[in-house]
């Protein structure tokens, strides 16, 4: 892999984003930002020219009980280079904004996070469930995912809430 | 002209085309296409899921389903992605021995796309052709290691057991075979006029719309786009080897065939390199028998054969991964399917599902 976001250009974004932080004591920091200042942090990373990150390499989202952290990987195809970007959303209300106004190739992978980890992503052009069906009413990569019932209810596949243990 | 009225037609996800379980709702005014919607998750199995209860070296085998036709890539990505996590140092041997099989799957699977693209363009005879070559391939992993297509043959740290002589030889032998074989493919399918009439100027995908996607692999290297991960990261041993990097100029059907042709005599070039240059010693690395990777995540990335594939693993320090993520190519890729189908007639929607080469068990995962 190419050369990492060197931390010069790290202070840079900090002075310019105040929610922006990351740690210093690691080799690849990746950078936390508030998610109120997403859009604009990755407008400066994909519009300065001096970083032109055109591709969003990888999307996806993490479920850490307390709350999510979504992970984008940014690559930039000019410098060789790359930097990582992580922001925590709440875990009741996880919602920002989505990535397709800015690389439009997101679309999928925004549809695949809200459909596996339920996470709503603000003007989205088509947000709809992609893997799972339809109807069903549960995201599967959350750690506190209970697998749903199937049942025919007058010859549609329905999916129910399994009953309790206890 | 005559305006007839939209409707939608089902392709798939029974429809012999789709390659896999794939459904397409076309939206067509006659027999143009106006819009082509791909639906998916017919094959979701959850394997990113599944992997959180598993240990790391359990979750290897699943990878080999995910893009099944070339499982030593999927392989190869996820074991780097481990040993990036755990900081392990695979022996210079096992790097060399990963490359041939991971080029000789990446052959194999190319021979899967021009065979199955030359039946869906009417010749079931090309076919044939096609998977008799794979047939030397799968026979090959079949010593190496005893399976045919779900090699699970690249461990983390290395790989499985040394190459035997048998193995090398017949590498040796397929890739002396190679340039013989793209003659005859030549004077097979891309010299037919009936082939190239149906591909040329098709489907066209345009350099920005490539981009736009983020598509990666053949497809987007067809659109004029120098975009090789081989090359970019150097992974593995790919530093050492010199190979060239096949591009199309429009973008079109044809160039997207043409590309993987050309890459095919390029995997024989690396993995000749790599025979004669094969160096001795261990093929596994010290890998502790209970491996727990520090905490912390990182994302890896390889060239599979349809483009860029990167795992995003997340360790809490336990045997487990918490959480692993799959970037897939052909999910990726497949957001490009409607631009390319539009203004279309319906009877060519056949050959952009076959060029730009999805595999099912990777989009749904």
């Amino acid at each position: 892999m190419g050369k990492y976001f060197d931390k010069e250009k790290l202070e840079l974004l900090k002075a310019q984003f105040d929610t922006a932080e990351y740690d210093a004591e690691q080799a690849e920091p990746a950078i936390y930002i508030g998610k109120e200042q997403l859009l604009g942090l990755m407008r400066v990373l994909r519009e300065t020219p001096t970083y032109a990150f055109d591709r969003m390499s990888n999307l996806t989202a993490v479920d850490y009980k307390e709350y999510f952290e979504m992970v984008y990987s940014l690559y930039s195809r000019r410098f060789d280079m790359w930097i990582t970007v992580k922001v925590k959303l709440d875990h009741d209300k996880p919602e920002v904004e989505s990535m397709t106004q800015i690389w439009e190739g997101t679309n999928f992978e925004e549809r695949e996070t809200y459909d596996l980890m339920g996470i709503n992503f603000i003007h989205h052009p088509d947000l709809r469930r992609i893997l799972m069906p339809d109807n069903y009413d549960a995201h599967p990569l959350r750690k506190d995912f209970v697998p749903l019932e199937p049942k025919i209810e007058g010859g549609v596949l329905t999916w129910h809430k399994q009953k309790s243990m206890s | 002209m005559a305006q007839t009225e939209k409707y939608v037609l089902n392709m798939g996800p029974q429809h012999p085309s789709t390659h896999g379980v794939l459904q397409v709702q076309v939206e067509l005014d006659g027999e143009n296409i106006v819009g082509a919607k791909p639906i998916m998750g017919y094959l979701h199995r959850g394997i990113e899921k599944l992997m959180e209860s598993r240990t790391y070296t359990q979750c290897v085998p699943y990878t080999d389903r995910l893009d099944y036709v070339s499982a030593m890539n999927n392989n190869l990505g996820f074991c780097m992605a481990v040993e990036k996590l755990a900081s392990i140092e695979v022996p210079r041997r096992a790097e060399y021995i990963r490359v041939i099989c991971a080029e000789l799957n990446r052959i194999a699977s190319h021979h899967v796309f021009i065979g199955s693209l030359t039946n869906d363009l009417g010749s079931a005879t090309g076919m044939i052709y096609a998977f008799r070559d794979r047939e030397k391939i799968l026979d090959l992993f079949n010593i190496i290691c005893g399976a045919r297509m779900t090699a699970h043959y690249i461990r983390i740290g290395g790989v499985a057991a040394d190459a035997q002589e048998e193995f090398l030889k017949g590498a040796q032998e397929f890739v002396n075979y190679v340039p013989a074989m793209l003659d005859e493919y030549d004077r097979i399918f891309t010299g037919n006029e009936i082939f190239q009439a149906r591909m040329k100027g098709t489907s066209i995908i345009t350099r920005e719309t490539a981009l736009k996607y983020s598509m990666s692999g053949p497809n987007i290297r067809a659109s004029g786009v120098d975009y090789d991960i081989r090359k970019i990261d150097k992974y593995g041993a790919y530093g050492d080897f010199d190979f060239e990097i096949p591009l199309g100029e429009q973008g079109d059907n044809w160039d997207r065939y043409i590309v993987r042709l050309k890459e095919v005599q390029q995997s024989a070039n690396i993995i000749q390199q790599a025979l004669d240059n094969m160096p001795d010693g261990p093929v596994m690395a010290k890998v502790p028998k209970v491996l727990k990777p520090p905490k912390g995540d990182a994302y890896h990335r390889v060239e599979n054969t349809r483009g860029e594939l990167g795992f995003y693993i997340v360790s809490d320090g336990s045997t487990k991964p918490y959480r692993v993520h799959i970037r897939r190519p052909s999910f990726v890729n497949l957001q490009a399917l409607d631009s390319m189908c539009q203004g279309m007639l319906l009877a060519d929607a056949v050959t952009a599902f076959a060029t730009i080469d999805p595999l099912m068990g990777e989009v749904d995962c």
